[in-house]
């Protein structure tokens, strides 16, 4: 396979240029490991870093249940029990749970898929930092003596500044707030490797069921978190600025955070479950020898609990005081749930009976997984009938459910994971016997622990008390409990000693230890710093069983595409999204520190506002604006071919909406309308619960807002335009219309403005809303005027070449959508204007 | 902490007391079964799947996976429909008392359109006689629940959410606030107390006229240190003051319980609650009047045992 060397035309940078492939792709050492951005590195920390918060959040449990072990104890005072159970719930769900299946996700997805990386290094990098950084600000209210202490829901009116002085809501705002950008940024990163980065021949169809269970999670995350993230921006600004968005004497509504609260919440749930139900899904065919049984089912299984899981959030406020027929609606929505669930079920029991199961370590984690998630599952069912909810809903009923599901659901195959791919952390195999006695300590803590709870709740216990009187009947009930969580502790510390005694003296993990069918034990462990020196052609969705040609060999002397490096760079293939088809080459970047940097500058300007030090506020703004444009300025290499091997003569990126650059624009501006939809929903709700209040707020400027449409179709014409000249790579006429976008772009964010002037934040909650929607869109327009200006100024400085069109075709993409989101926010402030919706 | 109701399972959701509790304990209880039997069936498959050989069976995932559920969930959601319409659509009810839900306690007022009768930390509740209880909060959501007699419902501040018992039984049961209210939220219970219609008259009669007069020269000197003392400032006494910050004592020496629902009422208990209200409930709005004379507290706690 010969490098073809075209110098002509290009003008890419040349990292690297004189190392070997193992060179290219070295992990830095010592300090510079910090600015490392392969996934491996990434995911790894992710995993550590999470696995960290685990056991922080699991010490948090054990004093909850040392505190309850017997009534009245006094242990812990009332506060310090009210901050242990808040930054327990905080941790484990923001904390562990997504961040460390995101961290398995990283790791895994480009090695399962055949890439060599992540298709955006940098951001995964910068999602590590900003994860972080924001879990360092929670976990630091600690030191400042102002834990969080209002439940990990954060229900106003008790969070407002009212009833919660002092920093302790702020802390959890703003650090969660700052850690959820990482799980968003690799919702992103996720959906656009394994849409746009997977061997050839690897069609949708045939990819491992793993990356199917990631992608609908990431697109849940890319949906999920922004009605968390509208409704903690909001209630950071009533408790700093006042705005009365809650306040029911101001024509807001406590309610409305509890629906955004779980609008997130919910499929959150889902979102903790399916990534670990798609660990389940890969290890058990290893260990039965045979293929998932009804792969088909099962994928169309997660996508329906995908959409299902959007429609159930307000089974989580049946005891409100929501009308009859809602509460009938959201109890058949939550019951149907069941449906997609069973049916994975019933694909692992079909798998089971399909081959001859091995009892090994990861085995048992599954079937610890099927026996407490399917009591999880059945208790759900019961909680999903109102009139049993109104009993058990707040109680340790419900602490016990959601155990169930989480536990069972989630850290169960997480366990199961560690010890099925620690070989790819350590090199090396964890213990069997040691594993199998983690296993039975965890299994029989976990039930001793929350079994007994389903009683408990039902005998009266709410939950969330940091006491309780003597004789209620609980007294027995809760020391069992307590007894059983420290034989679960015991079991999680095995696990942790056994992980830390393997490093050392584990026996050495040979290639593909479990004989599993999946690309990621291609090479044998301790892998690398890089993933493939060629990528093979994938058959199958079990390559390495339906291929013998691929362990026959020396891995790294597996035939593929894309052997060896040209011009310095780390490469991967670029893919048809639906066929797989090798489409272009992907050029990734190489170590750098710029995004750290970015990080540094938001937990400036984060950590700054905490302390109400708002220039120091505007510095981190500067520091982490200027790191983004370092980051995007860098020349591109696009717009030459290269001979990829094995036939295929690839372009270095497309300019085609296939493209990996516009797969993840099109993920971003999911994630922008689901937050501009957030405030939508809060606009509609407020104006809809509250006619009476709405009829207090000044009207917005009609003219304006009329203003603000044209501008609003103007930018999203304009935009269309520029794609044109795009695709027809036309320099002075993108140039043109990049700075006519800008302007359009200005002349909306203007009449947005001006058409708000009138209405006062302070005075209604629809009037803060109605800003807030304005705010919203004008930080969407100026990311576009000042994407517009950084196009026009590359094309100004000749450092858009031919063939390298993709940022004007993606400013395109972008414009269409900010076009939209100006013309419903005008039609909304045309609709305040005259009174009409409602 | 002591007990302030000596029977067990005052607070337990099968210890039925109302209709609404004893319709929701047969749907309780049929689920439980049926989720057992489903467990258990689930199980019995793993093992046979183990033992089994000759591959899964596509109708399995179609049985088990969707026909199944289905099924299983429409007759769930018949039956639970049922038992929502009976519980939560009864008849017009006799009676109605508004509670508003205060850190940490809770504020009740009978017949609140009509004669507004004053009391706090206790519902009395007529016996076979539908009640409509208005459920408000004074500042952050509580939620109202007595496990014997119906299920919870959440009160919201700007809101009126309602919840219609009807008691079954007579006695003395345990209600407790289920939503997370803030520092002292596990000391916010209260007692419901089931009384035959006749009896709940006189109840309500005789929180129609002014307290007692103080008779000993003790309990009279405990009515001056109300006064002078400024518990008059926040605490109504019919007869006596009217403010509302606090809860109302016209009664106190009749209820059973001290510090909402928390601990006996006697006399030690309750000059422990004056003196250190900061320790007995963190975050309640009362200060503590540790600074009171001993004969002082101890008249003004005579006195207050007095008003029944």
């Amino acid at each position: 396979m010969s490098v073809t060397e075209t110098p002509t035309a290009y003008s890419g940078a040349r990292k690297g240029e004189d190392k070997s492939f193992e060179g290219v792709w070295d992990t830095p050492t010592g300090l510079r490991k910090l600015s490392s951005v392969s996934h491996r590195v990434v995911g790894r920390r992710f995993i550590y870093t999470g696995f960290v918060f685990f056991l922080i959040a699991g010490v948090l449990a054990l004093m909850v249940r040392t505190q309850l072990i017997v009534p009245g104890n006094t242990f812990l005072d009332l506060e310090t029990y009210n901050q242990v159970f808040t930054m327990h719930g905080t941790l484990m769900m923001f904390l562990f749970a997504i961040p460390i299946l995101e961290g398995f996700a990283v790791y895994l997805i480009p090695l399962m898929l055949g890439a060599r990386d992540l298709i955006f290094p940098r951001l995964g990098q910068f999602g590590y930092y900003c994860y972080l950084f924001g879990g360092i600000i929670v976990l630091s209210s600690f030191l400042f003596d102002a834990a969080p202490d209002g439940g990990w829901f954060m229900y106003v009116p008790l969070s407002t500044k009212a009833h919660t002085p002092g920093l302790s809501a702020d802390f959890w705002l703003i650090g969660i707030t700052f850690a959820e950008i990482a799980s968003v940024t690799a919702a992103v990163e996720l959906i656009t490797a394994i849409l746009c980065a997977r061997a050839p021949g690897m069609s949708l169809t045939k990819m491992p069921v793993f990356a199917w269970y990631i992608l609908i999670t990431a697109f849940m995350i890319a949906i999920g978190f922004p009605p968390l993230i509208i409704g903690s921006i909001l209630l950071e600004a009533e408790r700093l600025l006042a705005l009365p968005f809650f306040d029911p004497m101001l024509g807001g509504d406590p309610l409305l955070w509890q629906h955004l609260f779980w609008l997130f919440g919910h499929p959150e749930v889902y979102i903790i479950f399916l990534p670990a139900a798609g660990m389940v899904a890969t290890m058990l065919p290893t260990f039965v020898g045979k293929p998932l049984f009804g792969y088909g089912f099962a994928v169309a299984a997660v996508v329906t609990m995908g959409f299902i899981s959007f429609g159930l959030w307000a089974h989580h406020m049946f005891a409100t005081g929501l009308p009859i027929l809602s509460l009938s609606l959201f109890s058949a929505a939550s019951s149907m749930v069941a449906v997609p669930t069973a049916i994975q079920i019933f694909c692992f029991i079909a798998t089971l009976a399909s081959g001859r199961p091995r009892l090994t370590v990861p085995m048992l984690f599954i079937l610890g997984f099927l026996s407490i998630f399917v009591i999880g599952g059945l208790t759900g069912v019961m909680l999903a009938s109102v009139p049993f909810n109104w009993q058990a809903h707040d109680s340790y009923f419900v602490v016990a459910h959601l155990h169930y599901v989480l536990i069972g659901g989630m850290v169960f195959p997480l366990i199961g994971a560690f010890y099925y791919w620690a070989p790819h952390f350590t090199g090396r195999m964890m213990s069997e016997r040691l594993g199998r006695w983690v296993f039975g300590l965890m299994f029989v803590g976990f039930n001793a622990t929350f079994l007994l709870m389903h009683l408990t709740g039902l005998r009266g216990m709410p939950r969330r008390v940091a006491t309780y009187a003597e004789g209620l009947g609980w007294d027995r009930l809760n020391m069992l409990s307590s007894i059983g969580s420290y034989i679960l502790a015991a079991g999680i510390a095995l696990f942790v000693f056994d992980f830390f005694r393997s490093r050392r003296h584990g026996p050495k993990a040979p290639r593909n230890p479990w004989g599993a069918g999946t690309l990621e034990w291609l090479y044998p462990p301790v892998a690398p710093g890089f993933n493939f020196h060629a990528i093979p052609p994938v058959e199958s969705r079990e390559p390495l069983w339906d291929q013998p040609e691929l362990l026959e060999r020396e891995a790294h002397e597996v035939d593929g595409v894309m052997h060896g490096i040209r011009d310095g760079r780390r490469e991967t293939l670029g893919c048809d999204p639906v066929s797989g088809a090798p489409l272009y080459v992907l050029r990734l970047p190489h170590p750098t520190w710029i995004p750290m940097l970015a990080a540094a500058g938001l937990a400036i300007l984060f950590g700054a506002t905490l302390a109400s030090a708002y220039w120091v506020c505007a510095v981190g703004g500067v520091i982490a604006l200027a790191a983004f444009t370092l980051w995007a300025w860098e020349p591109s290499d696009s717009g030459v071919t290269r001979d990829a091997g094995m036939g295929h003569e690839l372009p270095v990126n497309v300019v085609d909406k296939r493209a990996h650059m516009h797969v993840a624009l099109v993920g971003t501006m999911l994630v922008l309308m689901a937050l501009f939809a957030s405030l939508i929903f809060g606009l509609l709700y407020l104006w809809n619960i509250r006619p009476d209040a709405a009829e207090t707020v000044t009207r917005p400027g009609l003219v304006a807002a009329a203003v603000a449409v044209v501008a609003g179709i103007a930018v999203a014409v304009f935009g269309q335009f520029t794609r044109r000249t795009a695709v027809s790579d036309r320099n002075l006429g993108a140039m043109a219309l990049s700075l006519l976008t800008a302007a359009a772009a200005v002349a909306s964010a203007g009449a947005l403005g001006l058409s708000l002037m009138p209405v006062d934040p302070w005075a209604s909650a629809l009037g803060a809303t109605l800003w807030a929607t304005g705010g919203f869109t004008g930080i969407v327009l100026f990311v576009l005027l000042y994407w517009a200006l950084f196009n026009a100024a590359r094309r100004l400085t000749r450092r858009t070449g031919p063939g390298q069109s993709m940022p004007d075709f993606n400013l395109a993409t972008f414009a269409k959508g900010s076009g939209l989101m100006v013309v419903v926010a005008g039609a909304f402030f045309i609709a305040g204007a005259m009174g009409g919706v409602g | 902490m002591e007990p302030t109701l000596d029977t067990f399972a005052v607070q337990d959701m099968s210890n039925v007391a109302g209709f609404a509790a004893g319709e929701t304990l047969w749907l309780t209880l049929i689920m439980t079964a049926g989720a057992v039997a489903i467990f258990i069936a689930v199980m019995v498959l793993v093992v046979l799947a183990w033992r089994g050989r000759g591959g899964g069976r596509t109708w399995w995932i179609i049985g088990g996976g969707i026909v199944f559920p289905v099924v299983v969930m429409a007759l769930l959601f018949v039956l639970s429909t049922f038992v929502l319409r009976s519980v939560a659509a009864p008849a017009a009810p006799d009676h109605v008392i508004e509670v508003t839900g205060k850190q940490f306690w809770w504020n009740v007022v009978y017949d609140p359109e009509g004669r507004a009768l004053r009391d706090a930390n206790e519902v009395v509740l007529p016996l076979g006689e539908p009640v409509e209880i208005r459920l408000k909060s004074a500042d952050v959501i509580h939620s109202f629940w007595v496990p014997p007699i119906a299920g919870k419902m959440d009160m919201i501040p700007g809101r009126v959410n309602t919840l219609t018992v009807t008691a079954t039984r007579e006695g003395r049961f345990r209600g407790q606030c289920a939503e997370f209210c803030g520092l002292s939220h596990p000391l916010m219970a209260f007692e419901a107390v089931v009384l035959p219609p006749d009896e709940y008259d006189a109840f309500l009669a005789d929180l129609d006229r002014e307290a007692h007069d103080a008779v000993t020269p003790q309990e009279r000197r405990g009515a001056e240190v109300f006064q002078s003392s400024g518990c008059v400032a926040c605490h109504r006494v019919q007869g006596i003051s009217d403010a509302r910050i606090g809860p109302d004592l016209t009664r106190i020496g009749a209820r059973a319980a001290l510090g909402a629902g928390m601990w006996e009422m006697n006399t030690g208990n309750l000059a422990g609650w004056i003196a250190n209200v900061d320790d007995m409930k963190p975050g309640a709005e009362m200060p503590s009047y540790n600074h009171l004379s001993g004969p002082d507290l101890r008249a003004l706690v005579a006195w207050l045992e007095s008003l029944t």
